[in-house]
């Protein structure tokens, strides 16, 4: 009895230090690409493939002013933005109401059907995909890649907000019913307010996954609207690849979603239905 | 403001019946209690009226309107969850005016009904929390004040009062039943305590397993029970139940001892005698019992006593004060007396 209060906060603290290592190995794991990818950034052309990899060097800008000279970059960034940020704007439009139907009805196949297109590996529709668009003489343009985004951006949105909408007390919703909301006002005034975080997080996710998608882009896109993840493809060439210019994009690129998590950072709050129903 | 009419009503869930066939007619203004043992279906069937259950069979009239396929939106009625149901994200005076606004009440006139509940319910300052901030009770205040806001055509609560304390709770009692005059409105309201039955009703529904037992007046159902279930459901302590052999004129006990009861009917019965209407008899009359327990309550006091191995209660006057082990000669009240079926439970007499 007493020697097991006693080694109670020994055991504690142990837990403590073993939870922690496990977080700094796993942040470890993840952060070392990006950290590579950072740093060589700043890497001279020859520090960037010097063997083995140089910890101490002299940073320089060289990378990143050549990527804006010689490339438009910045139209690009504009195509990627008006790209992501559609077809996000598109699921979440399309996706908020079909969780939301999906949870109030209780039909749990809009789940199923959206896990299987979720799982299904994209190159199987690359092809027939691209022959819908050709014939449609939408090739190169943004509608054909904000709506094949959209493919992509709905299913994540559902995804995330299905269990979120779920897990509403069905009272509330009832209370709202009763209260004289119709459908659409109890998901405007009660239901979206209390899946706030999912909501933010579902966003966050449809925005970076359609940023960062590459292979249908890489087929629909034209020169004017050429993505930027297709863009800085570009820069692996044939003979020599200039890795420290394609290092300097992808940290470009990997900034806007970056900054995105960070800022929406507060929004991610928990128990929000806390005290809704007794017990 | 309106009458309601179940008409044949069937409510099943999947292959499981819980209400088999209903009617009833609750008139314009009426105050309707529906009591009965926990499952019984007093829920669903005010989940019904709300719009918030599909009705399986049968018809469900508010005034003149069927409203079978109305939504809970258009039947323009207000209700008190069993589990309160608050918006979380909203302060208490947001949840309370969330009906109003959706109603497109001019915001004047809402902040004077909230405030107006606000003090009825003992919770003004509370408005600015959220629910999550307050404890059961207060939040069950906030449910009630929800509902009462409003000036809907039918008021559905369903226990609205459970988690209150004594004092609290039978002062919002009385607040609800001036309310109900006040207002005019039809309201129905579900409750395990008897108190609160007996006191507001107009009428009272008896429920059982979906099936109405009873309804009437509260001196009704109390005075004249139709069966032995609502005998026994209504009143506190609940009624004594005696299996007897009738014959001329007095109930034979099982233990051999003979109440006088005066009835003019033979045969085997359930004889039910309410604890208020044991009287103390004079030495030497009336049947007497062996007291085995004795708890005095203050306004008076309840003494149990066994008829072979029954366990009976009578509430007696607060001096009555007897010994446990005493052997106290006990009488029936004149007329109060009820027989039962012992097959059907149907009353007798
Ligand atoms: N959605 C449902 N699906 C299946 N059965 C249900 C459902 N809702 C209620 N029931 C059943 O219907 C019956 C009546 O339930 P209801 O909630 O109306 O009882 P109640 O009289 O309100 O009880 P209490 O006094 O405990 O609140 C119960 O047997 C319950 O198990
Ligand atoms: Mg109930």
């Amino acid at each position: 009895m007493s020697d097991r209060t006693l080694s109670q906060p020994r055991r504690e603290q142990l837990m403590r230090v073993l939870v922690i290592a496990q977080l700094v190995i796993l942040a470890i794991g993840i952060l070392f690409p990006i950290a590579w990818m950072v740093t060589s950034s700043f890497k001279s052309s020859a520090d960037v493939t010097a063997y083995p990899p140089t910890l101490l060097f002299r940073p320089t800008l060289d990378n990143y002013t050549r990527l804006l000279q010689t490339t438009p970059f910045f139209s690009y960034a504009r195509n990627s933005l008006i790209e992501s940020g559609s077809s996000t704007l598109i699921g979440l439009l399309l996706g908020v109401p079909a969780a939301y139907a999906a949870s109030i009805t209780r039909a749990s196949w809009p789940a199923l059907v959206t896990l299987s297109a979720r799982m299904a590996p994209g190159t199987l529709f690359l092809i027939p995909w691209y022959i819908v668009f050709r014939d449609l003489g939408m090739v190169g343009t943004y509608g054909a890649l904000i709506l094949t985004q959209a493919a992509i951006t709905l299913p994540i949105v559902i995804w995330v907000l299905l269990p979120a909408f779920d897990a509403i007390p069905r009272s509330i919703l009832e209370a709202a019913g009763v209260d004289g909301c119709g459908i659409l006002r109890s998901l405007w005034r009660v239901a979206l307010p209390l899946v706030s975080s999912g909501l933010v997080i579902a966003t966050i996710l449809a925005f970076v996954f359609s940023w960062n998608y590459f292979l249908f882009a890489l087929v629909l896109s034209d020169e004017n609207t050429k993505p930027l993840v297709v863009a800085a493809f570009n820069y692996i060439g044939e003979g020599s690849t200039d890795w420290g210019g394609l290092m300097a994009a992808a940290t470009l690129i990997a900034l806007p979603p970056l900054v995105l998590a960070i800022a929406v950072q507060r929004w991610l709050v928990a128990g929000l239905t806390l005290g809704a129903v007794k017990g | 403001m309106a009458s309601l009419r179940m008409q044949g009503l069937k409510k099943r869930f999947g292959t499981m019946e819980i209400i088999p066939s209903l009617d009833l007619e609750i008139a314009d203004h009426e105050f309707v209690v529906f009591v009965g043992p926990s499952g019984c279906g007093k829920s669903t069937l005010l989940r019904i009226i709300a719009g918030l259950e599909p009705i399986t069979e049968g018809d469900l009239f508010i005034g003149d309107q069927r409203v079978n396929d109305l939504t809970p939106a258009q039947r323009d009625i207000a209700m008190v969850f069993q589990d309160y149901a608050l918006y979380p994200h909203m302060t208490v005076y947001q949840n309370m005016a969330f009906g109003l606004q959706m109603r497109h009440t001019p915001q004047a006139e809402i902040d004077a009904r909230v405030q107006n509940a606000a003090r009825l319910l003992d919770i003004e300052p509370l408005l600015k929390r959220r629910p999550r901030a307050l404890s059961g009770g207060q939040r069950q205040r906030v449910a009630m004040g929800r509902a009462i806001v409003r000036d809907p055509k039918v008021f559905l609560f369903d226990e609205p009062l459970s988690n209150l304390d004594a004092q609290l709770r039978g002062q919002v009692r009385s607040e609800i039943k001036a309310l109900s005059q006040r207002l005019k409105t039809t309201m129905i309201f579900v409750t395990h305590d008897q108190v609160e039955a007996m006191t507001m009703a107009d009428r009272i529904v008896v429920l059982r397993g979906g099936v109405i037992q009873q309804v009437g007046a509260p001196e009704e159902i109390y005075g004249r029970p139709a069966n032995r279930f609502v005998a026994g459901f209504i009143g506190s302590p609940s009624m004594n139940f005696l299996p007897v052999n009738l014959a001329d004129g007095a109930a034979h006990l099982p233990d051999s001892r003979t109440l006088n009861i005066g009835t003019a009917l033979r045969g085997t019965a359930v004889l039910g005698i309410r604890p208020e209407h044991f009287i103390p008899a004079p030495e030497g009359t009336g049947m007497p019992v062996d007291v085995t327990l004795v708890e005095p309550l203050g306004s008076d006091t309840l003494v149990h006593f066994l008829v072979g191995d029954i366990k009976c209660i009578a509430r007696v006057a607060p001096d009555t004060r007897p010994h446990v082990g005493e052997r106290l000669p006990l009488s029936v009240a004149p007329g109060k007396a009820y027989l039962f079926d012992p097959e059907t439970g149907a009353r007798l007499a």
